[in-house]
């Protein structure tokens, strides 16, 4: 196979996956593995190596994007709360996710909290968790109150069918994904380096097929991509380079990851799918592994919205971000009423306009449509730039 | 030796296509030029035409060409090596047709949006009409079919009408059905024109006076040749009490994109050498 082709097989593929809100690549592999769990998790970060080592796969629910209309959703939910809670309960009431055998709920905001409730009252007979991901990071407090939450997490789904807790399998688990981790790096590595051979709907698309493909499986193909990448016959161009901040939950359509580049800027970095960027470098081998898990949640996660500010100012790290991007600017795309997206942008603009950083900012949904106003904000940002800034 | 730019703008019903020559003079020359229309063909295979004619044109070798600029609707084009905003293009393709643009009227086939610019050719301020098109140059063209002349014949014949019949500005089906009963009654043609003329006009003077345009105020895109319009706009600008505008147009007014984006295309690589320039000092600054 071609690397022409090869690069095509793989997204084409990756584009399926994305389509894929009946979780048809879900019910295969169940179809393989007869017995095992499949667990579905909203955004934006559990830790999916636990629930791998319990023999499940681990399902990332990322609502209906802008394919599925929403009918029954809307009933849930007030005007002013984002899109995809509505697509994921739409989802679930048209039974798209009756072959899941149980749910994780991250502690991502209050409207994700809300949906773990409704949840339960809509779906009774089925696992439905929620994860309180400590804000406190600290090994005494939060560390312990989570290393117990993961626990019974454990025996939670070892009472569902799973595998037994076991420290081997658990190791096993966490190397198969550093592994992910680190394949999803050099992807963004390129991404960094020579972003005309692998545009940000590319990428978006190969590290959200992960969501639903097995960790090996994905990061084998990853790697693949990257290996053929280089020889893609695509040209650079001259645009600027843009970091995208604000799309870390509820995930913008193609379209809109289109329009940015294709209206004059190369998306150098970003927050898309940042559940499985949440972790910085390895968990690594330990003869505790679930102690190293707790470790690596509270030392090595990323700076997001969601998190508490334990350590430096958000506003700070974004800079530092944009300089190891080699960014000229930041576009703050963020879901419509996003309350931890939205409450977050003065003071991260204050941070970059104090540093002097042009940004723009734009809202969207997972179904947004109409993509000129983000061409003709994006094209304007792009040009001043390119003809009076220092891009 | 002579560098070459092109600019390419893809718009709604053809694609425009310059090749500009930089001799070194400091003075800019449109070397070649080429317009194509779209004619339910994939708009990539005209726009690689209309380049290869205004590099025929110009008497230009492709790879003689430095960096190759789109804008408008070509987004998409694989040969181009920047692109730029469709506005930010037609600012700078005016203020390099005549040096007195202090404001622009672009008015194409679906929209029609004016806009002020300084001295350096960057937007200050800008309107775009809404989304209907009634008085942008699709809705002329379909008139004149109705009518039965040829685009060339609408200025001409709007500009020697002695009345006018008045026409709604409003949406393009009312104005259609206007020009129809026009035609039914035996209303000239010349007539029905200067009313359409004089709608567009019209919502064309008050996007200028919502940007508080002043002084000189230059047409580009596809209606900008149309002496029947221009004329309509000098009419509705004098008679609306604003302060006095001077309305121009330019044979090369057309292609006020595509030299623009050829002309930002000269000014990218120029930036680039010198930013490449300043790294080779800078090293050989460094210490060893």
């Amino acid at each position: 196979m071609s690397t022409g082709s090869t690069t095509a097989a793989l997204l084409e593929r990756c584009e399926r996956l994305y389509a894929d809100t009946a979780l048809d690549a879900v019910r295969a592999w169940k179809g393989a593995h007869p017995g095992r769990l499949a667990i579905g998790h909203l955004p934006v970060y559990a830790p999916r190596e636990l629930i791998h080592s319990a023999g499940a796969l681990p399902v990332a629910l990322q609502g209906g994007g802008d394919q599925v209309d929403i009918v029954k959703g809307d009933a849930c939910f007030q005007s002013y709360i984002c899109h995809l809670p509505r697509s994921t309960v739409e989802l679930g009431l048209t039974g798209d996710f009756d072959l899941l055998d149980g749910f994780v709920f991250p502690s991502t905001c209050d409207v994700i909290r809300n949906l773990s409730g409704i949840w339960k009252l809509l779906f009774p007979k089925k696992y439905s968790r929620f994860l309180d991901l400590p804000q406190a990071f600290e090994a005494s407090t939060g560390g312990r109150f989570y290393l117990h939450d993961l626990e019974q997490l454990a025996k939670e789904l070892h009472g569902l069918g799973g595998l037994a807790p076991d420290d081997g399998r658990l190791q096993a688990s966490i190397a198969l994904y550093d592994d992910n981790r680190r394949a999803i790096e050099t992807l963004y590595a390129l991404r960094r380096e020579a972003p005309w051979l692998c545009s940000i709907d590319e990428a978006f698309l190969l590290v959200r097929a992960g969501g639903l493909l097995d960790v090996q499986e994905h990061t084998a193909l990853l790697r693949s991509f990257v290996d053929a990448a280089g020889a893609r016959p695509k040209k650079r161009e001259d645009r600027i380079r843009l970091l995208l901040i604000g799309a870390f939950c509820e995930q913008p359509p193609l379209g809109v990851l289109r329009t940015l580049e294709r209206s004059g800027a190369y998306v150098v970095d970003d927050d898309l799918n940042l559940g499985a960027r949440w972790l910085l470098g390895d968990v690594g081998p330990s003869q505790r592994p679930l102690e190293a898990l707790v470790r690596a949640y509270l030392e090595q996660s990323t700076w997001a919205s969601t998190r508490f500010e334990h350590d430096e100012p958000r506003g700070a790290q974004l800079v530092k971000r944009v300089k190891r991007a080699g960014a000229d600017g930041v576009v703050f795309a963020a879901p419509s009423f996003c309350d931890p997206a939205l409450l977050d942008q003065p003071p991260l603009q204050k941070a970059l306009t104090e540093a002097g950083v042009p940004f723009f900012s734009f809202k969207y949904a997972e179904n947004t449509g109409q993509f000129q106003g983000i061409r003709e904000q994006a094209g304007t940002f792009s040009d001043s730039l390119k003809l009076w800034g220092a891009a | 030796m002579t560098q070459h730019t092109a600019g390419i703008d893809v718009g709604t019903s053809a694609v425009k296509a310059v090749v500009m020559a930089f001799d070194g003079d400091g003075l800019p020359k449109l070397a070649g030029r080429w317009r194509e229309r779209i004619l339910r063909r994939d708009v990539s295979q005209v726009a690689l035409l209309a380049y290869e004619q205004a590099l025929a044109a110009a008497g230009v070798a492709r790879d003689r060409v430095s960096y190759v600029a789109s804008t408008g609707d070509g987004e998409e084009l694989t040969i181009k090596d920047g692109h730029f905003y469709g506005m930010t293009t037609h600012a700078r393709g005016a203020t390099w047709l005549d040096s007195r643009c202090r404001a622009a009227v672009d008015a194409g086939a679906l929209h029609a949006r004016v806009f002020v610019v300084d001295d350096q050719s960057r937007v200050l301020r800008s309107r775009m009409t809404s989304q209907c098109a009634a008085g942008t140059g699709q809705f002329l063209e379909n008139i004149a079919r109705y009518l039965g002349i040829r685009a060339e014949e609408i200025g001409p014949l709007s500009l020697a009408a002695s009345r006018v019949e008045p026409c709604s500005g409003i949406c393009a089906v009312l104005s259609e059905t206007d020009v129809i009963n026009m035609v039914s009654r035996g209303i000239a043609a010349g007539e029905i024109l200067r009313g359409v003329h004089d709608s567009i006009a019209l919502r064309l003077g008050k996007l200028l006076r919502a940007v508080a345009a002043e002084g000189t105020v230059v047409l580009t895109g596809g209606l900008a040749a149309d002496t029947g319009l221009k004329g309509a706009l000098e009419r509705a600008l004098g008679a609306d009490g604003g302060a006095p505008l001077t309305v121009v147009s330019h044979p090369a007014s057309v292609y006020a994109g595509a030299i623009g984006a050829a002309l930002w295309g000269e000014y990218r690589l120029s930036r680039r050498r010198q930013d490449e320039r300043a790294a080779a000092a800078a090293l050989d600054r460094a210490p060893q």
